[in-house]
């Protein structure tokens, strides 16, 4: 059982970012700190949940991006992965979902996966795209938002439960190899244990190079902020001002 | 844009998800070129679902049938559009964004060397707008391929309820691609709804925001000052194991639309967002003065929820 999670690494917070003068990259902050985009926390954890049920499973991280993803590559081996990968990819505004697919089935093609997982979406982009893109490039099937699976090694298969609106979830067996994106939720993300921190720092990370340029199929032209012409109205006052205004408006809606 | 526009009418429980009619709206201010609404299903919820498409939109329809469809299934989804669609481009898919959605899509789009957009909520000089970063930064994105798959965010356009037409041609054709590595079981019973959304005249809703879930009292004594209210959260609050997921509103959880929501400490994720975006008054509590929820709400108020709700309770009582 051999399993590949994609992690990205996503700014901490939006409040560390901002759109350039010509609004076509996004600049982050001298304060802008960069972390494992929590979607794919959910699904490292989920992988290294499966290593536990299966002996001799293994689990590799793999990461797309600039030196500075290195980071993130360590803090996937600190949770406990086996082996990180680092896919050097230097676009700083936008690489497109279908270019990052691209490259990571490169290097997933001829390694012998059972399993990929992701997270459902990145926090920063929000495209929901590179794992469905990712497993069609295999020719693999592909189940999104996973709340729940259940893996059958003889029947090469796994169970799974996908949420759909409401939280209404939706049962499908697929075969294996296969790939999941993971709904936050699945599990409770572990933290990284003193032995696998220290473990993690005598691993070195495999770096793998594109054979091939990515191809993109859509382009970032503009970046821009939301209208701020849509802001409501402001309660003025003491917090017991905005409080009786409130219950007045309340009272006007006949609400109350 | 003179391409042909296909759009996907999603469905489950024999009943069209409404996210469909906005994607119609879209799609009829996206370009005036030929309309095609495709819907897949068995033989026996056809008929009816693709009556309703046509008399509610007066755009052409087209079923295809095949009882492997009775649950959704993206490999069968995924073959059978690629052979209808194969012959017909470029053309320009519209879907709902939800989770059957973006479930096939990129997929798709991927197979026919399509370029795919997800979660577009507006369109400015020809580039599809979409947000990021929790609706922070918006990113305006063109396709460099002729064939184009849009996926539309919920919420963001209204409802198609316009004019229908007489002259509207509905075809069922049947397709045999049943699928090769995918069994679906279909919806999983759900366990029994506790909350009802749809009765309520007012949500509270509780966001990450209100900092510990024993402040989660708080929005429960501001709910109790209603007669129909219901009580709310976001998917972080969720997550965080603070309340269950029944309770969750937004593109994963209930879309709602009461006649007033109140947002506490909720900074405003557009996945939260185009669940309650449609409620008549918006009202919304937060610290931070610049949360992108302000942008959405009827009434601001930069106050912290956990001392903020009993002012207002002590308020009311006197």
């Amino acid at each position: 059982m051999k399993i590949l999670v994609c992690v990205k690494q996503v700014p901490d917070s939006a409040e560390t970012i901002c759109i350039d003068d010509a609004a076509q990259s996004i600049l982050y902050k001298e304060s802008c700190v960069f972390r494992m985009n929590r979607y794919d926390e959910f699904a490292l954890e989920e992988a290294l949940r499966i290593r536990e049920r299966f002996s001799g499973a293994t689990v590799d991280a793999l990461s797309v991006g600039p030196d500075r993803v290195r980071k993130t590559i360590y803090k996937a081996l600190e949770m406990g992965v086996d082996h990180g990968i680092h896919i050097p990819e230097e676009s700083v505004d936008y690489l497109d979902p279908a270019a990052r697919a691209s490259l990571i089935e490169e290097h997933a093609r001829d390694n012998g996966y059972d399993l990929i997982l992701t997270g459902v979406m990145a926090e920063d982009d929000m495209e929901c795209q590179v794992g469905q893109i990712l497993a069609a490039l295999l020719s693999w099937p592909c189940a999104t938002s996973v709340m729940h699976q259940e893996i059958d090694l003889e029947k090469r298969s796994v169970y799974i439960e996908r949420e759909i609106e409401g939280g209404a979830r939706e049962g499908l067996t697929i075969s294996l190899p296969a790939v999941l994106s993971i709904q936050s939720g699945i599990n409770r993300p572990r933290y990284p244990s003193l032995s696998n921190v220290l473990r993690a720092r005598t691993l070195e990370l495999e770096t793998v190079n594109p054979a091939r340029e990515a191809r993109a199929v859509q382009t970032m032209t503009a970046l821009s902020y939301p209208d701020a012409g849509a802001t409501g109205t402001f309660l003025e006052g003491t917090s017991a001002d905005k409080a009786r205004e409130l219950i007045r408006l309340l009272h006007e809606r006949s609400v109350l | 844009m003179s391409t042909p526009i296909y759009i996907m009418a999603l469905h489950a429980r024999g009943k069209i998800f409404p996210e469909t009619y906005e994607v119609v709206s879209f799609a009829r201010e996206l370009a005036s070129s030929q309309k095609t609404i495709i819907v897949l299903g068995t033989e026996q919820v056809l008929p009816g679902l693709t009556r309703e498409l046509a008399e509610r939109t007066g755009i052409d329809v087209l079923g295809v049938a095949g009882e492997y469809l009775e649950h959704y299934c993206a490999e069968s989804y995924t073959a059978i559009l690629k052979e209808i669609l194969g012959s017909s481009v470029p053309l320009t898919l519209c879907i709902p964004h939800i989770a059957m959605g973006y479930d096939f899509a990129p997929g798709l789009a991927a197979a026919m060397h399509a370029s795919c957009i997800t979660s577009v909520e507006d369109v400015h000089e020809g580039a599809f707008v979409r947000a990021m970063f929790s609706g922070k930064i918006r990113a305006h994105i063109r396709p460099n391929t002729p064939s184009v798959f849009l996926t539309v965010l919920p919420g963001a356009w209204k409802p198609y309820t316009g004019e229908s037409s007489s002259k509207t041609r509905v075809t069922i054709v049947y397709a045999d691609k049943p699928p090769v590595s995918t069994r679906a079981h279909g919806l999983k019973a759900s366990s029994p709804a506790d909350i009802s959304f749809a009765d309520a005249d007012v949500i509270v809703s509780a966001g990450r925001g209100i900092g510990h879930p024993q402040n989660l009292s708080h929005i429960k004594d501001l709910a109790a000052l209603f007669p129909k209210s219901a009580i709310g959260a976001t998917r972080a609050v969720c997550d965080l194991g603070w309340m269950s997921y029944r309770h969750q509103i937004g593109s994963t959880g209930t879309s709602v639309s009461p006649k007033v929501y109140i947002a506490c400490g909720i900074s405003g994720a557009i996945q939260h967002i185009s669940g309650m975006c449609n409620s008549g008054v918006i009202i919304a509590i937060n610290t931070d003065p610049y949360a992108a929820i302000f942008r959405y709400a009827t009434y601001c108020i930069v106050e912290d929820v956990n001392t903020f709700v009993p002012t207002l309770i002590k308020e009311y009582r006197m």
